[in-house]
């Protein structure tokens, strides 16, 4: 950390409209995003549907640190860091159960769901029991939740959840009003994809309007999905910076012009007849119409969620070059129809043959590989910056193969990074 | 008559009525050590309406299994 802040200044590293390699591969820098970015803001950690019942538990991640997520007796939720206050071992291996109270496999330390310690084996061996209320667990120091998305954050002060989201939170309300319950099933478990690449590599394609009709061109081509032109220099889609590094491809306008409720998921109303009719129950035959029009949002929450219509991604860096994406199927409770195709679809993109997450892979690792070159030593992110503009929200947006959002999120990056210095 | 394993990463446990007795009573077999267990309907009934927590301390270690036996050999 200190090379970094005794030297350059992240103006040096970080302009408007390029960024220097050493950003993707220097650990000292990784190390300072760590502090700065990943135990400071807000990171999601999991969703409330993941424990559904009482004393429901699942093993987490905040960047490299090991989470518990609970449900304790109560209903509450805790993000608990998943450490023994002993000698540091991991206390829960298992991804998910149901426990009120955990047990440390090594010297047999226990711990409610709460994070109280509750006791350790022949405590003639330690005298008195005060210690006891100091061995707690370690805690994220909050915690905040917005749509049953639960969000922590490592520093005890800082801008609320709900500031952090800002313009983005309406991702999360586009989201699950597709749901005709109102909410969301996050249960289906998690895919892990791990990558040789840093993880802003991840978060910058995530909305990178550029790179589908390339790299993504076979998938396309087998699903015969008409989702390729949708990011082609003739598309009305726009690119647009949410705030707060939020970035967003919104393909509403394409999906308004063709005006095919379910175009987005290509399919028809017809093959998912049970959950039209429960939307138009819930929402009226008017507004159904519209959100099926207008589809899911594809919105990457800095720094690590990704809203990919029917998936969500969760990137979590383990180190400068290494990064796991954990993913999942949207799921609407009580749909389904529905469900089975977003499951099936996501099986078929990111499951373990699927071809759309292989292949972004295969750019993050070559990236990765590439950034090394000692020349040139930046990376170019000028494309689209004579056509940017602002919207009637006022927020920046560009044509859909722009690189506003690329943009939008190393300017966040940089305020962070010098927030720390 | 068997009623089942309720297993975690932290315990596993086979439940299953007792019969052997003038009434029923759930015996409960730490399947890893095979030690055997008893709990009555009216101990069974109070654990059902047990406060969060109350068996926490239950939960120390220490209290009972993992500790030195008494001076006079007792283990209580
Ligand atoms: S490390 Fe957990 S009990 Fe010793
Ligand atoms: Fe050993």
């Amino acid at each position: 950390m200190s090379t970094v802040d005794a030297t350059a200044g992240w103006d040096r590293l970080i302009e408007h409209d390029r960024v220097h390699g050493s950003l993707y591969t220097d650990p000292a820098i990784y190390e300072a995003e760590l502090e700065r970015i990943w135990y400071r803001t807000w990171v999601f950690v999991g969703h409330v549907s993941e424990v559904p019942e009482p004393n429901d538990y699942v093993v987490k991640s905040i960047g490299p640190q090991p989470v518990i997520m609970t449900r304790d007796k109560q209903g509450e939720i805790h993000l608990l860091l998943n450490r023994c206050t002993h000698r540091a071992n991991l206390v829960c291996d298992a991804p998910r159960g149901n426990s009120s109270a955990f047990r440390c496999p090594y010297h047999g330390w226990t711990f409610s769901n709460t994070g109280r310690l509750l006791g350790y084996p022949f405590n003639s061996g330690y005298d008195g029991r005060e210690a006891k209320r100091e061995l707690g667990l370690g805690r994220v120091a909050r915690i905040g939740i917005y749509e049953g998305f639960v969000f922590g954050s490592f520093a005890e002060e800082g801008p609320t959840l709900l500031e952090h989201l800002g313009a983005a939170r309406e991702a999360l309300d586009r989201l699950v009003a597709l749901s005709p319950s109102g909410e969301l099933d996050l249960s289906a478990g998690w895919l892990q994809h791990k990558v040789k690449a840093n993880w802003k590599m991840l978060v910058e394609n995530e909305t990178d309007g550029y790179h589908p009709q390339f790299v993504h061109s076979s998938i396309f081509s087998v699903a015969q999905s008409g989702i390729g032109e949708l990011y082609g220099e003739e598309s009305t889609a726009l690119s647009r910076d949410l705030g707060n590094g939020h970035t967003e491809n919104d393909l509403r306008p394409e999906f308004r012009r063709i005006g095919q409720p379910l175009g987005w998921f290509g399919t028809t109303p017809d093959r998912v007849p049970d959950y039209v009719a429960q939307l138009e129950a819930a929402k009226g035959v008017e507004q159904a119409r519209e959100l099926l029009i207008d589809g899911s949002p594809h919105v990457m929450l800095f720094p690590n969620l990704f809203i990919a219509e029917i998936q969500l991604f969760v990137i979590q860096p383990l180190a400068v070059d290494e990064t796991v994406q954990h993913v999942t199927a949207v799921q609407y409770k009580g749909a389904p129809d529905m469900n089975r195709r977003m499951l099936q679809q996501t099986i078929g993109s990111v499951g373990p043959a699927g071809f759309l997450l292989a292949d972004d892979s295969e750019m993050y690792e070559r990236n990765q590989r590439g950034v090394h070159a000692r020349s040139p030593e930046w990376v170019v992110l000028k494309r689209g910056t004579h056509r940017e503009r602002l919207d009637e929200d006022g927020h920046l947006v560009g044509d859909a193969t722009d690189e506003v959002p690329q943009r939008a999120i190393w300017r966040h990056y940089r305020r962070l990074m010098e927030a720390g210095a | 008559m068997g009623v089942g394993e309720v297993v975690s990463e932290f315990a596993a446990v086979a439940v299953s009525i007792d019969h052997e007795g003038n009434g029923p009573r759930l015996r409960i077999e730490d399947l890893k050590t095979g030690h055997v267990g008893y709990l009555d309907a009216l101990e069974l009934e109070t654990l059902a309406w047990l406060p969060e927590g109350a068996l926490h301390p239950l939960l120390d270690p220490s209290l009972h299994r993992w500790r030195k036996p008494a001076p006079n050999g007792g283990h209580h």
